[in-house]
């Protein structure tokens, strides 16, 4: 479903994620867990590009969000000029490809590499690449904030995206000529059966005309999910969910967020619920110094912990 | 002067040049302050939105142009326009004064307008961008439908004063006699002598439109609120 492949992340000078691989598998529930600043977050919003990463690919079943990492490819790192100079220089072809990745060599000169070089990253780009927004669409993500739009109605939140996105589907069907079958309202009529249908499943139809400002914490925030279930994602990013809610009212959007489970959705949650992780998770990623640290399943992370950092951060919060 | 003969002199003015000082007067004032207003919050918006963009050598332009305006006096830029443009370039010499003035303004109110909407933008919670991103929504369609809507309702009162503010500032236009309420009263007191009374009249009528527009714009401020 989602892979990451070697990401970097930096903000100006401070480097959050220093080489982070993983593989999200269809069906799979995946929790990030780690102390607060340990880039958790930034791993999420790398995910769907909300971040882009400094290094590194992510790839969505089979296709590239990201450019091209020159690092990922030894064949581009071959047609490079800087690796010609070092062979020049009578490095072997191992040395001289791990001497260009340890130091970043290439990432100096891409705009002066060679005419192959820039022709393969060109070739893998248009081979694999896919649009971002197009992925984000699969891609639910859930905020710490909610973040519901407080211009719109309930309705209006959990309906702007199918609508705005279907009706660029007609404008590009009409543009290529290809036959619509969908109008307008037809596009506006099916979303709005989903949100309300959505709407029910979590009790809050009655909420359809209110404006967000009016809710609870609780309900924003299963508004949040629903509006994300609303594009029929293949997979949900979670970011602290409850971290902002009330006590009374975490039971709530975690409730609904097994139920998701349950259905097999696949998710990677970032949280602070270690009860919920255990429970849920088929996977536990511990997040520390920029790496992930340690992963395993619930058992051995919560259980048998091995890492230093990870036996503290428990015994912390456990 | 009496009190009697001032307040009589006005009635007098008011009867006999009714039209001077409202309908030619306050017609163009308010003709001049609409098309200033409306058309430098749409090219204050789009200069708002370039330089917020990506291409760099238009956010410089737009940057010299806000900051050139900004730290000028009106009245210089209106000088600028109506005499020392058309030196360095004589096909403008073609353009009528009142053309070049009402262009004058439309670019000063964009370049104020242009700050006033960028910074309404700004305070858009970067949370509702990321929430319309992460829905797969583009970066035109977010703008347009999640964060411009809330940006207007920010910056709303800021407008109205600047709406306030350039109905005032017409009152500069009126040195190339261009016909709003100061050139009325140019032209009235050219006529009859009666500065002090002339000018009470004019004063009194900025008064009347301002605070009638302010009175207006809170009203809509209010209703805005409750959507
Ligand atoms: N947009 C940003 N600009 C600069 N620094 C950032 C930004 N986002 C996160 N950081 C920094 O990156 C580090 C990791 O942040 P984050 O991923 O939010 O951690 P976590 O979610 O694990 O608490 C923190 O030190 C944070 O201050
Ligand atoms: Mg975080």
């Amino acid at each position: 479903m989602l892979d990451i492949k070697n990401i970097y992340k930096n903000f100006g000078d401070l480097k959050v994620l220093k080489g982070v691989s993983t593989h999200v598998e269809k069906g799979e529930v995946i929790s990030l867990i780690g102390v607060s600043g340990s880039g958790k977050s930034t791993l999420l919003r790398c995910m769907n590009l909300l971040e882009t990463p400094t290094f590194g690919e992510v790839w969505m079943e089979g296709k590239l969000l990201t450019p091209v990492d020159p690092y990922l490819h030894a064949e581009v790192i071959q047609a490079s000029n800087t690796y010609k100079k070092l062979r020049e220089e009578g490095l072997s072809d191992e040395e001289a490809v791990r001497k260009i990745k340890d130091e970043d060599l290439l990432h100096e000169k891409h705009g002066r590499e060679g005419k192959e070089y820039t022709a393969l990253i060109k070739k893998i780009y248009q081979e694999n690449h896919l649009d971002a927004n197009l992925a984000r669409q699969k891609m639910g993500m859930v905020f710490q904030q909610f973040n519901l739009f407080n211009n719109l109605t309930v309705l209006g939140n959990i309906t702007l995206a199918p609508v705005k996105i279907g009706m660029d589907r007609i404008r590009k069907a009409k543009r290529a000529g290809r036959p619509v079958t969908e109008t307008k309202e037809s596009v506006r009529a099916a979303a709005e059966k989903k949100a309300m249908d959505l709407l029910k499943r979590i009790g809050l139809e009655d909420k359809a005309d209110s404006y967000p400002s009016s809710l609870s914490g609780g309900q924003k925030q299963r508004i949040a999910i629903i509006r994300a279930l609303a594009m029929d994602p293949d997979v949900m990013l979670f970011d602290e969910p409850t971290s902002a809610l009330d006590p009374e009212m975490v039971g709530e959007v975690l409730d609904l967020i097994k139920e998701l489970v349950k259905s097999g959705m696949t998710m990677v949650v970032v949280t602070h619920e270690m009860g919920f992780a255990r429970e849920v998770s088929d996977r536990v990623l511990f997040v520390d110094e920029g790496y992930i640290k340690e992963e395993g399943t619930p058992e051995e992370i919560f259980r048998h912990p091995k890492d230093a950092h990870l036996k503290d951060f428990l015994a912390k919060v456990l | 002067m009496s009190f009697s003969t001032f307040f009589s002199n006005i009635g007098m003015l008011l009867s006999r040049y009714w039209h001077v000082f409202v309908l030619e007067g306050v017609k163009y004032t308010l003709l001049l302050a609409a098309i200033a207003v409306v058309g430098g919050t749409i090219l204050g918006a789009l200069f708002a939105l370039g330089k917020r963009g990506k291409i760099r050598p238009l956010k410089w332009l737009i940057g010299a142009v806000v900051e050139v305006v900004r730290g000028t006096p009106m009245l210089l830029q209106l000088y600028a326009g109506v005499f020392m443009l058309p030196r360095i370039f004589p096909i403008l010499n073609e353009v009528d004064d009142i053309v070049s003035v009402t262009v004058v303004l439309v670019i000063n109110s964009a370049a104020y307008t242009s700050e006033i909407i960028r910074s309404g933008i700004q305070a858009v919670d970067i949370g509702q961008t990321e929430a319309a991103r992460s829905l797969g929504l583009s970066e035109r369609t977010t703008m347009l439908h999640v964060v411009l809507p809330q940006a207007v309702k920010n910056i709303l009162p800021a407008l109205g004063n600047e709406f306030i503010t350039v109905v005032k500032e017409t009152s500069l236009a009126s040195t190339f006699f261009v016909g709003e309420i100061m050139t009325s009263y140019l032209k009235v007191k050219g006529n009859t002598y009666l500065t002090l009374e002339c000018l009470t009249i004019v004063g009194a009528i900025y008064f009347i439109l301002t605070f009638t527009l302010s009175k207006l714009l809170q009203r809509a401020e209010r209703r805005m609120k409750h959507a």
